[in-house]
């Protein structure tokens, strides 16, 4: 269980304003490109990505990232990730965060997309300081299958647990095992295909936040349902259930651009993928 | 063998004062929607709510703190307590499931004299843990001297039943209607707590995506009847 397929070790400080790479370390099928810094505010941006085009039978992937004092850092990926049939051993790709006091992490990765036959697993792990911020993203597809079907792969499953000064703060699990669910069924997936998810951290969010939020998110948007709601502690999360990826990222984006303003006054710049 | 029958079914009785019954858990929503109107569509989403949420959650957390209680370990349930409350998301449905624990510890309290539910109810009141229905339940039928399996087993029947009373009041259905749907659960309830006894500790905590979304979509549903 030792080797990993693809591994990651990044960590960013901030120097008099702007933060630049303290430690990049990749080996196999993960890496990053060079630093970009999108707009004046210094904070600077990676794009992941998988060499490989794609995670295949028994890959095994891990991130490390560490956001230093005051570090403010984008994590995108260059294009959807793409999980094909794992005949023997699932996938698993497992991220640790760790943000240290006055960080900002936002995660934006593109659609994770699971292929006929797929078994994927993830844990994520953020370890955070109270006075840090996180916004966290992930979007879960189906692969296109020969049958035509909507859910041809075998199992998803995603576990994320939050620490805020070293408590256990949020911990989600969604399992999707299209076999043994009726994934159209009321309660499940609803008729739709795509779930998209967001889990925001910070020590201020409050209810009225929320409350805001919703109103200018949710309550515009057709063909999808939104549920949002606060967190245990200062934070909010957002499901969202559509049948286009297009719509799940805009709602996302939404989310983001409202954050954005609300807490440092800016409009975050468009992630452009090549 | 059979002494803890009926002290037990007074904790599920529709009459034991928890506080369930303003309690929907997202019913409502769909309700509000219209996408619930009638038995038929009513028993899909409690079938759903018991196989695809309330296993892996309250149900699965009944066997674990049984075996804490049978271990004497203390801390497992604590750390128990917290991890329910960290893993309901719907913050109505979190709250809601604290505020009923606190109020059926305190009820038992009164009932029973159990060392380990006095620690947790003090917990509760220094705010060291958050108070969970099914921990209480648990301290309940381990005091009892039950199994594990009829712990889980009545656990999930009460909160099932509580439902279906609250769905005949709110949806409305007939009272036979309700009846019905209590006798057709009485397999899916029997399985559940089977498939509950030999349930990976890993799946503790599943939440099925629509369910959630209509739990937390309830915090917007205009005219309510219900906390949650």
């Amino acid at each position: 269980m030792a080797g990993w397929t693809g591994l990651l070790r990044l960590a960013v400080a901030d120097r008099n304003g702007k933060t630049v790479p303290n430690r990049v370390y990749f080996e196999g099928a993960l890496k990053v490109m060079r630093p970009i810094y999108h707009q004046a505010s210094g904070q600077v941006c990676y794009y992941l990505l998988n060499p490989g085009g794609g995670y295949i039978d028994g890959d095994r992937y891990r991130m490390e990232i560490t956001a230093e004092k005051q570090a403010r850092l984008t994590l995108t990926t260059q294009s959807a990730t793409k999980v094909y049939r794992t005949p023997r051993h699932h996938v698993y790709q497992e991220a640790e965060f760790h943000l240290k006091e006055g960080s900002y992490l936002e995660y934006l990765p593109d659609p994770l997309i699971a292929y006929q036959q797929a078994r994927f697993m993830q844990k994520t792990v953020v370890r955070m300081d109270r006075t840090s911020t996180l916004f966290y993203s992930d979007i879960l597809t189906p692969g296109w299958s020969p049958e035509n079907r909507d859910f041809s792969y075998e199992q998803l499953r995603l576990i994320t647990e939050i620490y805020v000064d070293d408590e256990l703060a949020v911990y989600d699990h969604i399992k999707l095992q299209p076999a043994h669910q009726k994934m159209d069924a009321l309660g499940s997936m609803e008729g739709y295909t795509h779930l998209g998810s967001i889990l925001a951290v910070r020590g201020d969010i409050t209810q009225d936040l929320v409350n805001r939020l919703y109103q200018e998110v949710a309550e515009a948007e057709v063909e999808c349902r939104i549920g949002i709601s606060r967190l245990p502690i200062g934070g909010f999360t957002v499901r969202i259930l559509a049948n286009q990826t297009q719509v799940v990222e805009r709602i996302i984006e939404r989310c983001h651009h409202f954050v954005s303003k609300e807490w440092f006054q800016t409009k975050p710049s468009f992630l452009r993928k090549y | 063998m059979t002494d803890h029958y009926l002290p037990l079914m007074q904790l599920c009785d529709s009459s034991f004062p928890t506080g369930a019954f303003s309690h929907s858990y997202g019913l409502e929503t769909y309700i509000q929607e219209g996408l619930i109107h009638d038995r038929q569509s009513f028993t899909q989403w409690l079938t759903a709510f018991l196989h695809e949420q309330l296993i892996y959650t309250d149900g699965l957390a009944s066997r674990i703190a049984f075996n804490a209680l049978e271990q004497n370990d203390v801390e497992a349930l604590w750390a128990l307590d917290h991890k329910l409350y960290v893993q309901n998301l719907p913050s109505e449905t979190r709250e809601g499931a604290q505020r009923m624990g606190q109020r059926m510890a305190k009820l038992i309290q009164s009932l029973y004299d159990i060392p380990v539910l006095t620690l947790y109810a003090d917990r509760m009141q220094k705010k060291q843990s958050f108070g969970h229905p099914a921990l209480v339940f648990s301290m309940v039928g381990h005091h009892l001297n039950t199994s594990s399996f009829a712990v889980t087993l009545y656990y999930l029947y009460s909160t099932c039943s509580s439902l279906i009373q609250n769905a005949v009041r709110a949806i409305p259905l007939g009272q036979t209607d309700g009846q019905k749907t209590i006798q057709h659960f009485h397999g899916e309830l029997q399985k559940a707590a089977e498939l509950i006894q030999c349930m990976d500790i890993e799946d503790f905590g599943i939440v099925s995506p629509g369910l959630e979304i209509a739990q937390m979509k309830h915090e917007h549903v205009n005219i309510r009847i219900f906390m949650s």
